[in-house]
């Protein structure tokens, strides 16, 4: 085992090195740049390709044209920048193409505030493109050791899932220095509990077989397999069609293959929760550390919270909201995303309340009032967050 | 059935779903052609398309493998692509020219400048025609089309002084060149050409469009009318120009094979970063 005093940034491209990666391209953004300097970096000493784009669209297109000649490939990118993988990231979903795609949020809308860390890309993740009719897995991280483990847990799951699979930081993961461990041998790697999967070659003739099974190699170009692939909805073989029952099964596979192998995806952290506390506080990246810590203190006060934090966002994990509680959502943003889900899983005779907030993290303190609050049954809007607009 | 449509394309797939009276096949043929006079197989080249006529009527057709990007992508997908194929693979793409003149343009533009392996044909219809008809960058000054009810008085890219192709030179293409789809041999030599420059290759082929600009700008979906018509306005460059020349034929530009192209620039720079570790 290493041990480095290092940014989330190093550590993803650490990772994306172990877990196999061989061609990143990316254009610079803030938080994300320093994945592109690591990367420029670290590629060519393993025998991979760094490329700096005209622009994220052209970056994941790269991306895109490299993992069809057979490489693991990566990008990463802000906010601003993911909206412009919209186009190359529905493609790579409709063609069933293994990627890797890292967004640090930071606070919005648009350029927003470019060094502060936010959330606001929480249904953005879910849904990066357009037409519907598909479900993606995204992984959260909530420290840079974390962003590790989960970079190379993206790239296995892309290759079993063939998709793209999105890790969702945010400013203060990718650009906060932290101890971080990397393995060094295998059993290390075994340790850690990372999983790897080498890409493997469809020699057809149904590249894309309308059941919901997982590890199905996907297309790769230049084997003489005939493989076609394109952005149209493709028949079997690949040929583009018009047919919408063509069109029924290829999406069927597209929802069905992420949503009925969810319990590979599912990643999430109990804190207090055997006791089945009255308030459950829910979270997920850098904000579900305060979260933790605020928790304990409660606990240490008599409080009955606990906390959920999601690891995995997408699919969302409906399954672990099953009790009766008050539920509040912590987010780092102000109009309240992830608290939409929360409410939408949780018994209809929950409350559910948010707090949120951009750029800072909350204080313990402050968290510690407003549990009070609600085990109290007092309304939260007391405090500086005027009131649950969401 | 023509005998390279038999040696090469797929019979599900031919004849292609083209309007009656297309010029597309025509231009694909060149291009064909070319691959056949090479001595190119099915295993040598893989074939990518992009959308619109020009794009979704090719794509497939080649019986070895094909992929199609999305609107005007396909040039950085295959920037990626030429990086994980084995160095002999040949890349043929056939877009149109909304696609590489419009919506592609600075994809395009930053291939050229990388000077990435691969053969654009950017078969040209003179507008966006699956759409049902409206004017690209490239429809000549003052043409009728369904976005142009006055005629396009929008500056082009295809006038004295604002040809397209002299922007992609001085991006950094390595061969470029202009054809009518009626050019025949003519064509399919600089095809060779293009195919043989291993780096960024261009050739731009105007093609008839019978169902909507010849209706809609010509008046007429007479298909012998425009096909007259395309060549009434073309010449080839070492002709004297005429007065209502709107497209002159040839070769424009021929660096062929004078610098590197992208995926072995990257590769030998990789293997020399590798050695300056190593030591």
């Amino acid at each position: 085992m290493k041990r480095y005093l290092e940014t989330g940034n190093f550590a993803i491209a650490e990772a994306a090195a172990i877990a196999g990666c061989r061609l990143y391209v990316g254009y610079p953004i803030t938080p994300a740049t320093e994945i592109a300097e690591a990367m420029s970096k670290k590629m060519p000493q393993i025998g991979g390709y760094f490329v700096q784009s005209e622009d994220e669209c052209a970056a994941l297109h790269m991306c895109i044209g490299g993992a069809l000649g057979g490489f693991k490939a990566m990008t990463a990118t802000s906010g601003p920048g993911f909206i412009l993988y919209a186009d190359p990231y529905g493609w790579a979903i409709g063609s069933e193409i293994p990627l890797v795609v890292v967004n640090s949020g930071r606070v919005g809308p648009v350029s927003g505030i470019t060094g502060s860390p936010g959330q606001g890309e929480f249904y953005n993740v879910r849904y990066p493109t357009q037409g519907g009719n598909y479900e993606t897995i995204v992984l959260a991280p909530n420290c840079a050791q974390e962003a590790f483990a989960l970079t190379v847990e993206a790239f296995y799951l892309s290759e079993r899932f063939r998709t793209p699979v999105t890790i969702l930081a945010d400013q203060l993961i990718t650009d906060g220095m932290e101890d971080i461990s990397i393995p060094e041998t295998e059993d290390e790697m075994k340790q850690m509990g990372l999983r790897l999967k080498e890409r493997e070659i469809n020699y057809g003739p149904e590249f894309f077989p309308p059941t919901d099974e997982i590890d199905i190699p996907p297309a790769v170009l230049g084997h003489n397999t005939g493989v076609l692939c394109s952005d149209w909805t493709p028949t079997e073989e690949g040929y583009d069609t018009e047919e919408l029952e063509a069109c029924h099964k290829h999406v069927y596979r597209l929802i069905y293959k992420i949503r009925n192998h969810k319990d590979l995806i599912t990643r999430y952290e109990s804190i207090f929760m055997d006791d089945d506390p009255e308030l459950v506080v829910v979270s997920f990246g850098t904000p579900s550390r305060v979260v933790k810590a605020a928790v304990k203190k409660a606990r240490e006060k008599g409080m009955s919270v606990g906390a959920l934090r999601l690891i995995s966002l997408w699919p969302f994990p409906d399954e672990i909201f099953k009790t009766k509680a008050t539920y509040l959502s912590v987010e780092f943003n102000y109009d309240g995303q992830l608290v939409r889900e929360v409410q939408r899983a949780c018994p209809k005779d929950s409350e559910v309340h948010f707090f949120g907030q951009c750029g800072e993290l909350p204080k313990i303190s402050d968290l510690l009032e407003l549990f009070q609050s609600l085990l109290d049954g007092k309304p939260i809007s007391a405090i500086k967050w005027q009131r649950e607009a969401w | 059935m023509d005998y390279l449509a038999e040696k090469y394309f797929r019979k599900r797939k031919t004849p292609s779903t083209a309007c009656s009276g297309c010029g597309l096949g025509q231009t694909q043929k060149m291009l064909v052609k070319a691959i056949d006079d090479l001595g190119l197989t099915l295993e040598d080249v893989i074939w990518g398309t992009s959308i619109g006529c020009a794009g979704r009527q090719t794509f497939g057709m080649w019986r070895g493998d094909g992929l199609a990007g999305t609107h005007g992508r396909i040039y950085a997908i295959i920037s990626g692509l030429t990086l994980a194929l084995p160095s002999e693979k040949k890349i043929v793409c056939t877009v149109g020219d909304g696609d590489a003149f419009g919506i592609g343009l600075m994809h395009l533009l930053n291939a050229a400048r990388r000077n990435v392996d691969v053969t654009i044909v950017v078969c040209d219809n003179l507008g966006y025609q699956s759409t049902g008809g409206q004017y690209s960058w490239v429809s000549p000054a003052g043409s009728v089309t369904d976005s142009s009810p006055y005629g396009m008085y929008e500056p082009n890219w295809i006038q004295d002084g604002r040809d397209v192709l002299n922007i992609i030179r001085e991006a950094g293409a390595t061969f470029l060149a202009r054809h009518v789809s009626m050019d025949g041999e003519f064509g399919v030599q600089s095809m060779k050409r293009a195919i043989q420059n291993k780096g960024f290759s261009l050739v731009h082929v105007v093609f008839p469009c019978i169902t909507n600009y010849a209706n809609t700008a010509l008046g007429s979906r007479n298909a012998v009318t425009m096909f007259r018509w395309i060549i009434d306005h073309s010449c080839r460059l070492d002709e004297e120009q005429k007065k209502d020349t709107i497209w002159r034929t040839g070769v424009y530009h021929d660096t062929s094979n004078s610098r590197l192209d992208f995926a072995t620039l990257m590769k030998n720079k990789l293997e020399e970063i590798q050695r300056r570790s190593a030591s």
